[in-house]
């Protein structure tokens, strides 16, 4: 059964009272939950979360399969989303997330056999003038190519 | 008061009505799905496209105000090819299983497209695959890929069940509606999802498979599931009664009725009834005609009260029965016979207050209210204890009862009816078979009554609102009204030539005892 | 040429923190310049200056402020920082650059609209945007810019951050409304509009971050000097997100009716050697396509825009060569509009998706012909038709694309590969 630390637990008590209503925690309480359950939001988290937080597990839900950020299923280690949008489509980003699939032998969305990483090919991210480039967990990296790319996963810790 | 034009017919509304409501009160046609009168605005299924003279833009008549002087059209060239569209946007990832579904022949994509439709589909690519057949709980299964997302369930179970089991999950055309893992669809409203439905994704686990909503007739009636008395129509065919399904009454119960009273058309049903009259005790029932058994006991109370006077006969009257009834019963026991124990069986007495906050009622008695009022008017006391120990002391020879209508939801029917049958003679008057008569020690006569389906009266509810039922159909021939039975005690003559015939192919209806199982 | 108003000192690092706002810049100066004057007088003055949005809609932004009610507590001021229109990165860079720049500009229209609670919702992605606003909004809590009675004024004003979690709709001010609120992004119906019923039922402004930012500088030199810049309709600068086939593609700053050829050719270094212009997006990819007739021709200004049956948008220009295929750049757009659309109206939920089919199986070689004026058909049958624009963003770039492109269409379906790139796209298969 899942639960969430000491200071999760005080953490969403705070963002339940930090804003005008506190259904507003919803959101800060599950990215909460996903930092601290290795990435992931899964459904045993939503009923804990109802009851931690007196809101309608259905409501919670409803977020948590609305915004893409949360992840329902396992990710890996490093969750690397390739932006596959317009700008970075025109300048390789779709053949470097085929590169970094191919290269690190896993399918889209799936986790690597050693659990480190997940690719996945997202909208755009906001950085279309450093096309190509991808975000490992909360970094962003920009200006890649193919190979960039591989040297900045491989090194990662 | 702001006039409007709809279509070119010219009427008034109240200051607030949307335009949607203005088509509705002109009579005139206007598509729409998410709209529901009893729910809150959700302004997405954006069929309900009007054209209003001044404005270039269409608008959705369910979130547009009437103005003085509107003038609304929805037959428009822009407007009808809006909602063809509309029509075909909702379509192009519908299974189109109509075939298989319960939905149809009472569904709102087959009602609508026959109206407003665009008869020629270019849908040419994959539809959405979507999850089938989910239970979402004790009473209803959900097919996401025949849902149109209209999200009245949703805006149900937010705003007037207040369960907030249902939600709208993932996003654009992956949406589903669903439940969450361990909260089920399970509050005593959840089938009403299943009226306001548009389409057949969600379908009642008690109804779904049993019948083509086409061969079905529909009585209107009152729920005599408790005393709110629900307006409710009742769906039948020869077979019997199939479902209960709520109808508008703004002073009554809205739009709405609890699940709970959806199971009232059990009781009506063949295997719940009792079917003939039966004369003797737990020991050897012999059968005989209903009618026969009224006169036969009639001659009995009779002559009782006549040679051992009234004190000796005992009336014990449930919640039951209509007004009607309720008068013929007491004018002849407390009139003719001048019977005064007349005892008022209160089946749940510590619950008979109770209130769901929404329609559900403790009394589960369809006409309490009408019954206490004819006891006062006649300024007879029921005292229970009072029968218990008269019984007990021989003080009456013959106990008559107007007996439970549903003996669903009599649970001291059992301890009751042995408490009775310690009286020499006991009648009981009742639509139920019922176990615990058939074990009575006493000599009994049991005379089939017939249901709130099958007979024309008024009840009485909690607030005193009388309103009528009428006989939708003759499910048990034999059976008799309350009052026909009175008459029958009391020596008149029924013509039963004039009496309902029997349907005919009346055949079990299996399912009837087995609601909530898929 | 640019004229860096906003932008001036986003080459300095210590921008970022306040003493570098004060050092550098002129601190929170206009600030206290704001609270010696009328709320009223500086919505007039917003409204003089002929400032309008700069998130996509471009709605005069003083008018947006006068549709308050008169009294009515409390009331919110929100800043759009979900900034999520494809090719647009400037808030991000507002944000990290110039955070103080931000929050003075909300807290002077905080004051003009007289609201003592404002948010700033940040798109998730953003997560150094996140941590350097709020380090920005802490350090102008100790320097008594937020909080009771700031500098003395009997003004009050409080400021928290809200970090999304990835949705493009959260960048539509109900939707973000809603998101705010703890619930899925979709955006509430209008009437009622946010001015009297927005976040939580009250009366709420949303603004964009450059908008916001702006109103200093408005305060700051005067409605007449910010309408030096730009054109009689389109007053002021306006940063611009270059992307695609340029040599130095990023934010430049310049006056409204700029023209888009000097963007291209001049500030962002033209295109790759030997590269021919084939079209341009010039205001996010909800905006329609431009060909390169229509590019050379425009300048970045909404009437002209409008005009040409474009739009300014949100200012995200993208530039597209000869190396590129229409069929496969619209089935990109299309997939993201697919992603995008938040399913509650039908039209946009359901339309979506088949245009994205339809686009796919054109750019995987399976398309038919009468698949082109489809998509024409059904993205005229979107537009109009849904609470908010997202429905007419996924519309806008499939109609512009398939006619005035419509050879490259034709191609497809005739020949079952693309006549740029040689083949059909395995790209084109769905990604959900």
């Amino acid at each position: 059964m899942f639960s969430l630390s000491e200071e999760g637990v005080a953490f969403v008590k705070r963002e339940l009272n930090r804003y005008e209503d506190r259904r507003s925690a919803v959101i800060p309480a599950l990215y909460r939950v996903q930092k601290e359950n290795k990435g992931w939001v899964s459904p045993e988290s939503v009923t804990y979360l109802s009851h931690l937080m007196d809101i309608p597990s259905a409501w919670i839900e409803e977020v948590l399969t609305f915004y893409t950020m949360f992840n329902k299923r396992p990710v890996g280690k490093y969750h690397v989303q390739v932006c596959c949008n317009i700008s970075c489509s025109m300048n390789g980003g779709r053949e470097m997330a085929d590169h970094l699939c191919s290269t690190l032998k896993l399918k889209e969305d799936e986790v690597s056999g050693d659990g480190r990483y997940t690719i996945s090919r997202v909208e755009c991210l906001g950085a279309c003038d450093k096309a190509p480039m991808m975000q490992v967990n909360d970094d962003y990296h920009e200006g890649l190519t193919n190979d960039k790319a591989v040297e900045i996963l491989r090194g990662l810790k | 008061m702001p006039k409007c034009t709809i279509n070119g017919k010219a009427i008034e509304v109240k200051p607030g009505t949307t335009v949607i409501q203005a088509f509705k009160a002109a009579g005139v046609e206007i598509a729409h799905y998410c709209w529901h009168p009893g729910l809150s605005v959700a302004g997405v299924c954006r069929l309900c496209m009007v054209q209003i003279e001044g404005q270039a833009k269409l608008q959705i008549g369910c979130n547009t105000l009437v103005t003085e002087g509107m003038v609304v059209n929805n037959t428009s060239e822009p407007v009808k090819e809006a909602v063809k569209w509309g029509l075909d946007f909702h379509l192009i990832n519908h299974p189109l299983d109509c075939p298989i579904c319960d939905q149809a022949g009472e569904c709102g994509l087959q009602d609508q497209y026959v109206h407003f439709g665009k008869y020629d589909p270019e849908m040419a690519m994959p539809k959405q695959k979507k999850h089938k057949v989910v239970d979402l709980g004790p009473t209803i299964v959900l097919d996401t890929e025949r849902c149109i997302l209209c999200s009245r369930c949703v805006r149900f179970t937010d705003e007037v069940s207040k369960t907030n089991e249902l939600g709208i999950f993932n996003r654009g055309d992956r949406s589903e509606i669903g439940t969450v893992e361990n909260k089920p669809l399970d509050n005593n409203y959840s089938l009403n999802t299943v009226d306001i439905c548009p389409v057949g994704a969600l379908t009642s686990k008690d109804f779904r498979f049993r019948q083509r909503v086409w061969y079905l007739k529909e009585a209107a009636s009152v729920c005599t599931g408790c005393s709110t008395g629900c307006n409710v129509n009742v769906y039948y065919n020869e077979e019997g009664a199939w479902r209960v399904k709520p109808v508008q009454n703004e002073k009554v119960n809205g739009y709405w009725m609890c699940d709970k009273g959806r199971d009232i058309y059990k009781f009506v049903n063949k295997e719940a009834r009792l079917q003939t009259a039966k004369v003797g005790s737990k020991d050897q029932w012999r059968l005989l005609e209903g009618g026969q058994a009224a006169k036969d006991v009639g001659d009995s109370l009779r002559q009782v009260a006549k040679t051992e006077g009234a004190d000796k006969i005992a009336l014990v009257v449930t919640g039951q029965y209509t007004n009607e009834e309720y008068d013929s019963l007491l004018d002849f026991f407390n009139g003719t016979l001048a019977v005064k124990n007349v005892y008022h069986w209160v089946n749940n007495p510590e619950d008979m207050t109770g209130f769901d906050g929404i329609l559900f009622r403790g009394d589960r008695n369809p006409n309490t209210a009408g019954l206490k009022a004819r006891l006062e008017k006649r300024g007879l006391k029921s005292d229970w204890l009072d029968l218990e120990k008269k019984i007990k002391a021989g003080a009456y020879k013959y106990v008559v009862v107007a007996g439970p209508e549903n003996n669903s939801v009599f649970p001291d029917l059992e301890s009751k009816a042995k408490m009775m049958s310690a009286a020499p003679h006991l009648v009981w008057l009742t639509a139920a078979k019922s176990e615990a008569v058939d074990s009575a020690t006493t000599a009994t006569y049991q005379i089939p009554l017939k249901t709130f389906i099958e007979k024309d009266g008024t009840y009485t509810n909690h607030v005193g609102l009388e309103q009528k039922v009428k006989r939708g159909t003759t499910i048990v021939a034999g059976a008799l009204t309350l009052s026909e039975a009175v008459s029958l005690m009391s020596g008149e003559e029924l013509d039963f030539s004039l009496r309902p015939k029997p349907l005919t192919n009346l055949k079990t209806n299996f399912f009837t005892a087995k609601r909530g199982e898929l | 040429m640019e004229v860096k108003l906003l932008t001036e000192h986003y080459g300095k690092a210590e921008f970022q923190s306040l003493e570098g706002y004060k050092k550098i810049g002129d601190g929170y100066e206009t600030l206290k310049k704001a609270l010696k004057m009328q709320p009223k007088e500086i919505i007039e003055l917003v409204k003089a200056s002929g400032l309008r949005g700069r998130g996509g809609a471009g709605f005069p932004t003083g008018m947006k402020w006068s549709f308050l009610p008169e009294n009515g507590e409390p009331r919110y001021l929100l800043c759009n920082a979900d900034e999520g229109e494809p090719g647009t990165f400037k808030d991000r860079m507002m944000m990290e650059r110039a955070p103080h720049q931000l929050i003075e500009g909300m807290i002077i229209s905080g004051f003009a609209v007289q609201s003592k609670k404002s948010y700033i919702y940040i798109r998730g992605e953003y997560k150094d945007s996140l941590r350097i606003v709020e380090k920005a909004i802490r350090e102008a809590y100790d320097a008594g810019f937020l909080g009771k009675n700031i500098l003395g004024s009997n003004f009050t004003h409080d400021m928290d951050v809200y970090s999304g979690a990835g949705a493009y709709i959260c960048g539509e001010e109900t939707g973000m409304i809603s998101s705010l609120e703890g619930q899925k992004g979709q955006p509430k119906l209008k009437p009622p509009f946010p001015a009297l019923k927005g976040y939580l039922g009250k009366p709420t402004i949303v603004n964009n971050v450059e908008t916001l930012a702006a109103v200093k500088y408005i305060v700051r030199d005067g409605a007449q000097a910010y309408r030096k810049n730009g054109t009689e309709k389109s007053a002021g600068t306006k940063l611009f997100s270059v992307s695609g086939n340029v040599m130095k593609p990023g934010n430049y700053e310049v006056p409204l009716g700029y023209p888009l050829k000097d963007l291209i050719f001049n500030l962002c270094g033209g295109l790759k050697p030997g590269r021919k212009l084939k079209a341009v997006i010039p205001g996010g990819s909800s905006a329609p396509v431009l060909t390169e007739p229509e590019a050379m021709r425009a300048t970045m200004d909404y009437e002209c825009l409008a005009q040409m049956g474009s739009m300014l948008g949100s200012g995200a220009v993208i530039v597209i060569d000869d190396s590129n295929c229409m069929v496969d750049l619209l089935n990109v757009t299309m997939h993201f509009y697919h992603h995008e659309s938040c399913g509650q109206c039908t039209p946009c939920r359901e339309g979506t998706g088949w245009l994205h089919k339809t686009v796919a199986s054109i750019a995987s070689g399976h398309g038919r012909l009468q698949d082109i004026q489809l998509l024409d058909r059904i993205s005229k049958n979107m537009m109009g038709r849904t609470i908010c624009a997202l429905s007419d963003a996924a519309a806008m770039p499939a109609i512009s694309f398939v006619n005035k492109f419509r050879e490259e269409f034709e191609f497809f379906v005739r020949e079952g590969r693309s006549k740029v790139k040689g083949e059909g796209f395995r790209h084109a298969q769905m990604h959900h």
